[in-house]
């Protein structure tokens, strides 16, 4: 990491002399909150390069927080001494960044927030947020629960790490438009399965060991979705059960393309990271962006799955 | 009080405070769930402590020897992984050994800078933790990985497969907490490693190679976190680059549970697994009863001090002492 930011940065400055002369090169400062430690966060990193490198008027600076809020605040604190054109951020932390944030905003240039907004407070300081809308997620898996189940029936739904805005958001989207919906399907319970899937196994062993009747589960993404499928097969009670997850994983496609998942919601973190850099673009050629820029998260079932390709993570 | 007639009972009751605080709990629960105490839910709660487990026998036997090990989280994170990895490149029986040997080296180096360099070893394995998860991130990329084939490969008996109708982690727990029990309470090296962490100075002008010992410890926690690793990774068929964070602090709290000494020299294989059981029986009877997660947390640690507070209390014969 440090090898390829040292190189990054070298051939940035080499290049912001070499390209000084022409006013039409933007440079743009992004900090990333822990490539590498999963492969969404890797592919969105490979992704955002190449969508820079395939723009010749855009030089990119890019650094990575490595999920600490302290680094995440002093690469702020360069980016806004290197004078870059925009600075984008994919906040560690939703709250402690927003005084970097302001500075950046006093200092004059615009923020963009990527995947994960940062909190209410800093809101004025942004020019943008671009990411994927996970209260709509939630609203489309429980409109796939509803469909899957046809209004009638008992569920459960194992969520992400809590405290997390993303695990937050899909519960609350789900919760509201099920409840609106369909009536007819009751949650039994609520558990967390803190994004780990050996984790949404056990929590599952122990609803089936609880309920005799489990008709559908809702899991905050596909990783803890299979979990939950798992456990479910290893009880002989797989059959019939409905499982709807969120971010499609290569598992949860497979699982799909086997008959024994039935949707998903599908994300790419190339389009978060295309979506990003363009909302940056679009900030910068002084067009009207709106606060809140979310990229399409469309449905994925069993029915429509090959019009996508098979997730990368 | 509970306590005068623990000691009515007799020393030999009163040195269990842990084993009480275990049943005392088991009824609260049976009371409060029907589902609890049935055939089904007490195997599925065996097998889930499994992976646990089997850590956590690793662990004891390097905090009797006077150490920490909090690396075995990020240990189990790289040995997960490597496994899983390896799989569907190399297939299981070549990926098996060579996991095992690499997650080896990983526990020999904590070994040498622990036992034979003799630094601190909630330092060293504290920096292990960060280490080893780099290393993973390294190896893998950031990418998930996943064992394609689930259903074809014998690698799954592990996780999935039952032996008369007990899963195969739970004999796999069970095999490894027999065997160290034994090695420990019974065998020269278990004596050793009491001593050593006992009283290391003592330990060495008895002639005992303290720094063989301590490093021994730390190869037995590294094997110990391989097994877990075949039984996670058979159980989940993939794996996340950070699945075993923060297993260490359960495990740890198992062994602190189980009353082995932080100071080393004390402390019980078996009475480890008596508190991963207990640990691994709160989780399920709080998700059984219905209670959100935040209980979970609060009940689980309310009930680690507790149980460490009677077993204190049942050791000194009496609830409050100014002295330890």
């Amino acid at each position: 990491m440090t090898n390829k930011m040292r190189i990054l940065l070298a051939s940035c400055g080499t290049l912001a002399l070499a390209s000084a002369a022409s006013a039409d090169t933007v440079r743009i400062g992004i900090t990333q909150n822990n490539v590498g430690i999963d492969s969404y966060q890797t592919t969105y990193e490979r992704a955002f390069i190449a969508a820079a490198d395939a723009n010749p008027d855009v030089e990119v600076i890019v650094l990575d927080a490595g999920g600490d809020v302290a680094r995440q605040i002093s690469q702020m604190q360069d980016l806004i001494q290197q004078n870059v054109d925009a600075i984008i951020i994919w906040p560690t932390d939703g709250q402690a960044v927003v005084p970097a944030v302001r500075n950046a905003h006093r200092a004059e240039i615009p923020v963009i927030v990527t995947n994960s907004n940062i909190a209410e407070a800093g809101m004025e300081f942004i020019a943008a947020f671009s990411g994927p809308n996970n209260i709509q997620q939630g609203i489309y898996s429980a409109e796939m629960m509803c469909d899957a189940l046809e209004g009638e029936g008992q569920i459960v739904q194992i969520t992400g790490m809590p405290g997390y805005t993303t695990a937050i958001e899909r519960q609350q989207g789900f919760d509201e438009r099920l409840a609106e919906m369909c009536p007819g399907v009751t949650q039994l319970d609520i558990q967390p399965g803190d994004w780990n899937r050996e984790r949404a196994q056990r929590t599952m062993e122990t609803f089936l060991t609880r309920f005799d009747q489990i008709d559908g589960v809702y899991s905050g993404d596909d990783n803890m979705g299979v979990g939950a499928l798992n456990a479910a097969i290893a009880a002989n009670r797989a059959e019939g059960m409905v499982f709807i997850g969120a971010t499609n994983f290569a598992v949860g496609y497979d699982a799909m393309g086997r008959g024994e998942y039935w949707g998903s919601v599908y994300q790419s973190p190339v389009d978060d990271a295309k979506a990003a850099l363009q909302t940056a673009l679009d900030v910068l050629a002084g067009e009207d962006v709106p606060k809140l820029n979310y990229f399409d998260t469309p449905k994925i079932t069993q029915d429509n799955m090959e019009e996508f390709d098979r997730p990368v993570f | 009080m509970l306590l005068n007639r623990l000691k009515a009972g007799g020393p030999a009751i009163a040195k269990q405070g842990i084993l009480v605080a275990f049943i005392l709990f088991m009824i609260v629960f049976s009371l409060m769930s029907d589902r609890f105490l049935t055939a089904d839910n007490i195997m599925s709660v065996f097998r889930q402590s499994a992976i646990i487990g089997v850590m956590a026998v690793g662990v004891t036997i390097v905090v009797i020897g006077g150490n920490l090990d909090l690396s075995v989280g990020s240990m189990l994170s790289f040995a997960t992984v490597l496994v899983v990895d390896l799989h569907d490149k190399i297939g299981p029986e070549l990926a098996i050994p060579i996991m095992v040997l690499a997650t080896l080296c990983l526990g020999a180096i904590n070994g040498f800078l622990i036992g034979i360099l003799r630094l601190n070893s909630l330092i060293v394995t504290l920096g292990m933790l960060s280490a080893i998860q780099g290393l993973v991130l390294i190896y893998s990329g950031g990418q998930n990985v996943d064992i394609v084939d689930q259903r074809g490969t014998w690698f799954a008996i592990f996780g999935r497969g039952s032996v008369l109708g007990i899963a195969a982690p739970i004999l796999i727990f069970g095999l490894m907490a027999i065997i160290f029990h034994v090695i420990m309470s019974t065998m020269p090296f278990g004596r050793k490693v009491y001593a050593v962490g006992g009283n290391p100075t003592a330990s060495v002008f008895s002639g005992i190679p303290r720094s063989r010992v301590v490093f021994t410890t730390y190869l037995i926690s590294a094997l110990c976190v391989a097994v877990a690793a075949i039984i996670l990774g058979s159980r989940v068929m993939g794996s996340q680059n950070n699945v075993g964070q923060g297993y260490e602090l359960q495990v740890l709290a198992a062994v602190i549970l189980g009353g082995t000494s932080l100071l080393g020299g004390a402390g019980s294989i078996l009475k480890t697994v008596l508190g991963v059981l207990m640990l691994a029986f709160i989780q399920n009877g709080l998700i059984l009863m219905g209670q959100p997660y935040y209980t979970q947390w609060l009940v689980t640690w309310v009930v680690i001090i507790v149980a460490v507070w009677l077993d204190v209390a049942a050791k000194r014969g009496r609830l409050f002492s100014p002295i330890a």
